[in-house]
């Protein structure tokens, strides 16, 4: 069973990666489109044990460093810190579900400026790009949107009928 | 006092992710786009690339039915322009027709061949970066077809940018607009160089080398010297040219829809197909060329990690690169 999960969460993140640059590069609202993966990485996490949710969004970054033209492990490091994050706030999410939507939005937000910083840092002029505040708002909104469809899908596949308590046992 | 058993498991296994993922940069960095990094690279969007042809064909009546909606807003305007930019071409054409017998003798004095002499592979786009900092396409065409690192692509319109990694059935292009790329190029009517840069998205910025010949708006700059075949239209100045510290500065819209891609030509050029046998690149230039203006030109700059499998043999210079 635990098994099973696992692969069906990796499933998923690679679906996701493989949606968001096929059908996300033809329709783009403002020239944006959703941070689809990382979004995944944030639904997963509510629900993992906290070491599988890391290790997931370890997972999701690196697949997407190989995708990208980005130095191999930044893409890691973000979403693996957007997963901690998520981590460490799920149990007052859990106790008010307002905060989720402005919740997705501020890790989203927060896990493309560390990307846009460490860019630079790392030698690829991230923040140098012209557009970089609609490359970081856009994404974040189109995320707190597409939450309201992604959650619950995370929380279907991963057979959750009633609210978390405590963390989900694979 | 800090002892280990202050950090609880998760934490632990946060630390260690992101020393790995650190570990991982610097490698990866230090072994410039080559070794593991590049291998694992092109090993995954060799077998990424099915499962996005599968999720590209299952998700295009969605993308259909969006891009319709979009297009059913922008149809009725998009109509009247171009009803209006007709008119302006066939203007253009008369005109153009006499230039053309002038610049076939120019460039068979120069002994440029323009970049129509060259063959070219058409091929479509099938997936993008996988987020909004990567300025990079995914086209459906390999080394099995003849596509090779550092090889331009085209639009009908333009210059869209460079092939940097290639697979057997797909390859990758980086974009002109991004930022680590500068291009130098001509202003058509003058004959000018400058320097041409990305800005991730938007207009790019273009530095001239001579502030004595103006710089106008409209202004189509050509690429010239460098991978690229000279004469591929690239940008349009949208503003005056200003001075500044000893060059003009401006701004340039690429021509070529990069935006939104479907369909490109990847023109089969190499360096040495340039047709300038005889000329080096320092002597294309204007004389009182800075020697670094502001950034090594073409192609991506050195300090940009490259993620090619095959990495170019040539080291970048002002004006275009040097075996």
């Amino acid at each position: 069973m635990r098994g099973r999960r696992i692969v069906l969460a990796l499933v998923v993140v690679v679906v996701s990666g493989a949606i968001q640059t096929t059908l996300f590069a033809r329709i783009r609202p403002f020239d944006s489109a959703p941070a689809l993966v990382l979004l995944v990485v944030i639904a997963y996490s509510r629900h993992l044990p906290a070491e599988y949710a890391l290790g997931l969004g370890f997972f999701a970054g690196f697949l997407a460093d190989l995708l990208a033209q980005s130095a191999l492990g930044l893409w890691a490091l973000v979403m693996t810190t957007a997963a901690y994050f998520v981590v460490r706030f799920r149990d007052r999410l859990e106790d008010d579900f307002s905060l989720l939507g402005p919740f997705v939005f501020l890790v989203t937000a927060g896990a493309l400026t560390l990307f846009s910083v460490l860019g630079t840092i790392f030698g690829q002029k991230t923040l140098a790009d012209a557009g970089i505040v609609k490359k970081i708002f856009l994404p974040s909104l189109y995320n707190l949107l597409l939450a309201a469809l992604i959650l619950p899908f995370v929380t279907w596949v991963l057979g959750i009928t009633r609210r978390r308590t405590a963390a989900f046992r694979l | 006092m800090w002892r280990p058993s202050n950090l609880d498991r998760t934490t632990g296994v946060f630390i260690a992710l992101i020393v790995l993922s650190l570990t991982l940069v610097t490698i990866d960095l230090r072994a410039s786009g080559e070794g593991i990094g590049a291998t694992l690279r092109d090993g995954t969007q060799a077998a990424f690339a099915p499962v996005q042809r599968a999720v590209a064909a299952a998700t295009r009546p969605v993308a259909d039915f969006f891009e319709n909606i979009s297009d059913m807003f922008s149809l009725r305007q998009e109509n009247l322009q171009l009803r209006v930019r007709v008119a302006e071409l066939e203007r253009e054409l008369q005109e153009t027709e006499g230039l053309q017998v002038r610049l076939d003798e120019l460039e068979a004095l120069l002994g440029v061949k323009p970049p129509q002499d060259l063959d070219s592979i058409t091929a479509q786009v099938v997936a993008v970066g996988v987020s909004e900092f990567d300025h990079l396409r995914v086209i459906d065409k390999g080394s099995n077809d003849g596509v090779g690192v550092d090889m331009p692509v085209i639009d009908q319109a333009g210059l869209i940018g460079r092939v940097v990694a290639v697979t057997g059935s797909v390859a990758r292009i980086r974009l002109i607009t991004d930022p680590t790329v500068n291009i130098v190029v001509r202003v058509q009517r003058t004959g000018e160089t400058g320097v041409l840069r990305g800005r991730g998205s938007g207009a790019m910025d273009l530095r001239m080398f001579s502030t004595n010949t103006a710089v106008v708006v409209g202004d189509v700059l050509i690429t010239a010297d460098g991978r690229f075949p000279a004469g591929i239209p690239v940008a349009t100045v949208t503003v005056a040219a200003r001075s500044e510290v000893g060059f003009l500065t401006t701004t340039a819209s690429p021509v070529a829809g990069v935006t939104r891609i479907d369909f490109v030509k990847v023109l089969v050029f190499t360096r040495d197909e340039a047709g300038v046998d005889d000329l080096d690149d320092f002597d294309r230039l204007p004389t009182g060329v800075p020697a670094d203006p502001g950034g090594p030109a073409e192609g991506e700059s050195d300090d940009s990690p490259p993620t090619t499998t095959t990495l170019s043999t040539t080291t970048t210079t002002v004006g275009g690169t040097t075996p």
